[in-house]
């Protein structure tokens, strides 16, 4: 790469960060304060009526399920919102007709939602961590667990930016599809104590490895492999950066 | 049709040049255009004729159903890095980033285009300068009056020092005084060297502005040359008569 493709490349970052740190409030506050509501209600006053799970209380065993549902819908919120707002408004073309590659745009375009996300993660974890005592059992399972679901959902924001049309079928991804599959996921709960089909059903849900893969980090409980979790979001994640690098290239939905 | 150029440096090089959209629309029919270096070139023709596609097709925001465009020699599809480095573009619908000010969005474009900051302060000042935008450099594009989006615009497609530039109907909907600014400033940057290439259903701007001027008209060129040369060809007195008759259109007063 060049220089004029790393300042390029930088520029384009620059601008997504710019982009959400300049309405902190939306961006930044909103989320992080939805977080410590979940954790408020859901630890604090639930939590004291429920016995331990996974041989910790309850406040902590959703803390990493939040954790993670803030980094999900942050990194794909971000992503689909700022990509389909400049594709609408085509401020996107100064950037499509510049000399900026392809993947640097789609490489700007992932990282900046992800950047937001471990903004927010990193602010509720410290802040938790005052709250309650938060154990680590591998931080390395932990942190890559978070990364790569990370990655994997900035570049379904970017795919789902790619693809929508409107604002309102962007959000009704998110509302539709992202939302219940997260709530199902486990973030609230362990599997063990769903009943069948249910029990059964929440295997089909991805989301539902990536949290037990990030409880199994910080808690060192999981209801599957942890090890096998994280080789499959990497794959995964790898697969959908295949797949946007293609469109980004051809030029799908940004070049008429 | 083409006007073909020996031994000089072409802006731009375009052979057999055709885009057929995914909705079946045939938008270019096979161009052919060829633009030297240091000339002001002017592309009149009615709306929907092809122009912006065309433009679009040069800049990249548009892909090439078959045939080439170079620009300085650089193939815009196989070596688009280099192709866009020569290229600056004002559009023609306004299209500003709405988070960004002024100043930054003359940042962020020449970050795009690898300028360094130190170049990059130093330009932005002199064409916040030279565009009347000093006072506003704080403001958001979405904020500015109509004319100043537009001045705005082509502040922006200059950022980077293009040695192409493409002014895609660049006084739509402007006021009289600002037009005539505007091209006062395009003539000056032209003599300096910048080839210019204007697309215009303005005939008087493009009779004042354009050293040659290609006629189109549903994706086909069908005449270039001067504006004497036009009129020869045509067999009328004006430009406006040879717009008519090439284009059985109505001019745009």
């Amino acid at each position: 790469m060049n220089s004029v493709q790393w300042v390029g490349f930088y520029t384009l970052l620059r601008r997504e960060c710019y982009r959400f740190l300049s309405i902190p409030r939306q961006t930044v506050g909103g989320p992080l304060l939805e977080t410590f509501l979940y954790i408020s209600v859901f630890g604090a006053a639930l939590g004291s009526r429920i016995s331990e799970i996974g041989g910790v209380s309850y406040v902590v065993f959703i803390i990493p399920g939040l954790l993670l549902m803030s980094m999900i819908i942050n990194c794909y919120a971000n992503n689909s919102s700022s990509l389909a707002q400049q594709k609408m408004l085509r401020s996107i073309d100064d950037q499509l007709a510049s000399p900026v590659s392809n993947y640097s745009l789609l490489a700007a375009y992932t990282l900046g939602g992800f950047l937001r996300a471990s903004l927010i993660v990193v602010i509720a974890f410290a802040t938790a961590s005052l709250m309650v005592q938060l154990p680590m059992a591998n931080a390395w399972i932990f942190v890559s667990g978070l990364v790569f679901s990370g990655l994997f959902f900035a570049s379904l924001g970017v795919l789902a930016g790619l693809i929508g049309q409107t604002n309102e079928q962007i959000s009704s991804y998110q509302t539709f599809i992202l939302q219940p599959l997260i709530f199902l996921g486990g973030v609230f709960y362990s599997v063990a104590l769903l009943p069948e089909p249910f029990k059964t059903l929440t295997h089909l849900d991805p989301i539902f490895y990536m949290i037990n893969t990030v409880r199994f980090g910080m808690i060192g409980h999981s209801d599957v492999n942890p090890y096998w979790s994280l080789l499959a979001i990497i794959a995964f994640t790898i697969a959908i950066t295949a797949v946007n690098a293609r469109l980004f290239k051809r030029g799908y939905k940004l070049r008429t | 049709m083409s006007s073909t150029v020996k031994n000089e440096t072409l802006a731009l090089d375009v052979k057999g040049l055709k885009k057929t959209y995914d909705s079946g629309t045939k938008a270019l029919k096979g161009i052919d255009l060829q633009i030297k270096s240091g000339q002001f070139f002017g592309l009149l023709g009615p709306n929907g004729a092809g122009k912006s596609t065309l433009i679009h097709t040069i800049t990249g925001l548009s892909m090439p159903t078959s045939g080439s465009a170079k620009v300085f020699g650089s193939d815009v599809v196989g070596d688009y890095k280099t192709a866009r480095m020569y290229v600056g573009l004002s559009p023609q619908d306004i299209n500003l980033d709405w988070f960004l000010t002024v100043e930054q969005t003359l940042d962020f474009h020449a970050g795009y285009y690898g300028m360094r900051k130190k170049e990059r302060r130093q330009r932005i000042d002199e064409l916040l300068k030279v565009f009347s935008l000093t006072d506003k450099k704080d403001s958001r594009g979405m904020f500015l009056s109509g004319g100043m989006k537009r001045r705005m615009v082509i502040a922006r497609a200059l950022m980077h020092k293009p040695e192409f530039l493409i002014l895609d109907e660049p006084t739509a909907g402007v006021d009289v005084e600002l037009r005539r600014e505007l091209w006062k400033y395009v003539k000056k940057i032209n003599e300096q060297g910048t080839t210019i290439l204007l697309t215009t259903h303005y005939i008087e701007e493009a009779e004042e502005l354009c050293d040659q001027i290609a006629v189109i008209n549903a994706g086909k060129i069908l005449k270039i040359g001067t504006v004497a040369e036009l009129k020869k060809a045509y067999k009328v007195k004006t430009l406006e008569d040879v717009y008519l008759k090439a284009t059985g259109k109505k001019v745009q007063s």
